[in-house]
């Protein structure tokens, strides 16, 4: 049985990876073909991503401000709707975290759509500041659910002690909650800013080709064929998706926050 | 942030700073209640709202009541002189990828999880972040993948070839059949266009959110129950079979939801991967709203069809779940 599972996960990974790394391994092509494997290999392409085409150097930053700035408006919003849903446990703040769910519960082209009129209305379409906006809702979801498993996990008897000894309701929080919650609140912030990265489709309405981000300058480069510089943009993704969640892994509970049993080790 | 505390906290005594923290609160949660409505609701109302308006010849389109949007979706746009079910065909199309392709990934990840759940911790952390980081990938980035692996000058096809595979399923006729089922040109084995690469890849961008989704519930299942099952004697496929799934098919059934609704709206694996006839709603929606048809209530209406579809089956998986727990 041991052996059928080591078996069975190293083909899933094995299945996971190839296309990965059939993508990387194209970047190092000589060539303007995307083969593999790769001919000629060279690193050319890896100063042309980072330094020497302003369209890829442009759509790197743009990706850049769009995912830090829409991961930190995510966490900021989805705080205080899962503060108050832990505080209050009222049906209105349920309703309130549901609905703020919502766009990554279903088809992002839908929501994608809907923002694409509603920006169009408010003059954001096109703007990077309504695409930031986008991005912080759609992903919401994920620092909601990484704050709400670390409010469950504070001790409500910390609390009563602190109220018993007098502590203001703003004193508890910032020497009690505050410090519990930092590295959920960061893993929220990661799993969005890492998602918000790689988005595609909702970025794709919003941006109305004002701008574009790395995802979207790829797609738009679809037109000419797959080129190997898109390829640097893949490993680009892969190597901070990594490092994020390793950070992750390495200094907060990974399989806690994916809803593992925290009494279990 | 003592502007979310609850009221019961606040409300006691009448001076101003009582009074001051009495209205913040509300103050406060007006503000976010606004903000959660327009930017998560207001979006979803807009598309409903607007697929009912009409387009304008030579210009762009404007408000309006009409039905001839879902007319058209369903009958065509001349019904009833001639009927067209282009749409509904579509339509089709999105619900039979989305069905097979969640179904293939929550088949595959369920025993992968299963195992990584019986792993340490530490392990546990490196498949997580594994995982996370290809579920991260964005879907351009993995059919950019798929796209190489399966095209005919490289990838798969090639190495078909090049092992005498193509040669072995010509002798036996098994070629005949994949060109019978479109995965066939006369000299190779040919993946693009066809189902088959259309579902793989569908497939392949949602499993590693099957295995997060099947994770907390697999990984909470007390260990006793599968030990006692196998000390009274059964193997390791009857206690899955008798234990494992019974208490997770909840979570099992949910996933498979999930994803079914999150693949509804797949765009760019349709796009490269399925022939014209063989698209998806959401490859029309995109036509409509940003392509070349430029007729925004369409797309609307279409996207609101989309979103109707969703809703039905996550409603229907909600009430397969209930009824499960009931009768668990």
């Amino acid at each position: 049985m041991k052996v059928f599972a080591h078996g069975f996960m190293a083909l899933a990974a094995f299945v996971i990876v190839l296309p990965i790394l059939v993508v990387c391994a194209s970047a190092l092509n000589g060539g303007r073909s995307m083969l593999f494997p790769p001919q000629d290999p060279t690193l050319t392409r890896f100063a042309e991503f980072f330094l020497h085409e302003p369209v890829w150097r442009n759509a790197l930053v743009n990706s850049v401000i769009i995912a830090f700035g829409s991961a930190a408006l995510a966490v900021l919003i989805a705080w205080p709707v899962a503060y108050g849903v832990w505080k209050r446990r009222s049906a209105a703040s349920k309703l309130l975290a549901g609905l703020g769910a919502m766009p990554f519960a279903l088809p992002p082209i839908v929501f994608g759509v809907g923002l694409g009129f509603m920006w169009g209305f408010s003059g954001g379409l096109g703007e990077i500041w309504s695409g930031v906006i986008s991005h912080a809702v759609l992903f919401m979801a994920l620092p909601l659910v990484t704050i709400s498993i670390g409010l469950q996990s504070i001790d409500r008897a910390h609390l009563d002690a602190a109220a018993t000894m007098g502590a203001t309701p703003a004193a508890t929080f910032r020497t009690i909650i505050l410090p519990q919650m930092v590295p959920y609140t960061l893993s929220g912030f990661f799993f969005a800013l890492v998602l918000s990265f790689n988005e595609f489709i909702v970025m794709f309405f919003v941006s109305a080709s004002g701008y574009a981000t790395v995802t979207l300058q790829i797609f738009n480069s679809l037109r000419n064929g797959f080129t190997p510089t898109m390829a640097v943009a893949a490993i680009t993704f892969i190597v901070v998706s990594v490092i994020v969640f390793s950070a992750v892994a390495r200094f907060g509970d990974l399989p806690r926050l994916m809803g593992a049993d925290p009494s279990r080790k | 942030m003592s502007a979310v505390d609850p009221p019961s906290l606040a409300s006691s005594g009448t001076s101003g700073r009582s009074r001051r923290s009495i209205m913040r609160p509300d103050l406060f949660q007006t503000v976010l209640w606004v903000l959660i409505l327009t930017l998560c609701v207001v979006p979803f109302v807009l598309v409903i709202v607007i697929s009912f308006g009409q387009k304008i010849e030579g210009a762009a389109w404007a408000f309006g009541f009409t039905g001839a949007n879902y007319q058209r979706f369903f009958v065509g746009a001349s019904w009833p002189e001639s009927t067209t079910f282009l749409y509904l065909t579509r339509l089709w199309y999105s619900v039979y990828y989305a069905v097979i392709a969640a179904a293939l990934a929550v088949l595959t990840a369920f025993p992968f999880t299963w195992f990584m759940t019986r792993m340490s911790r530490a392990a546990q952390s490196r498949w997580l972040v594994f995982l996370l980081a290809t579920l991260s990938l964005s879907e351009v980035f993995i059919v950019m993948g798929w796209d190489i692996l399966l095209s005919n000058r490289s990838g798969l096809p090639m190495v078909l070839r090049e092992t005498g595979v193509t040669d072995w399923l010509k002798v036996t006729g098994w070629f005949d059949v994949l060109r019978e089922w479109g995965m066939a040109n006369p000299r190779n084995v040919k993946f693009k266009t066809s189902e088959f690469a259309t579902i793989l890849t569908m497939s392949y961008l949602v499993w590693p959110y099957a295995v997060i989704l099947l994770y907390p519930a697999l990984s909470r299942l007390d260990p006793s129950m599968t030990e006692a099952a196998r000390t009274m004697g059964a193997g390791p496929w009857t206690v899955m079979r008798t234990v494992v799934l019974p208490s997770v098919r909840l979570p099992l059934i949910g996933t498979l939801f999930l994803l079914f609704v999150f693949l509804l709206g797949v765009y760019v694996s349709v796009t490269v991967f399925a022939e014209p006839a063989k698209q998806t709603l959401a490859v029309s929606v995109y036509e409509a709203v940003r392509g070349s048809t430029l007729n925004a209530p369409f797309g609307a209406a279409q996207a609101v069809i989309l979103l109707i579809t969703g809703g039905i089956c996550l409603w229907l998986g909600q009430i397969l779940v209930n009824r499960k727990g009931v009768t668990a």
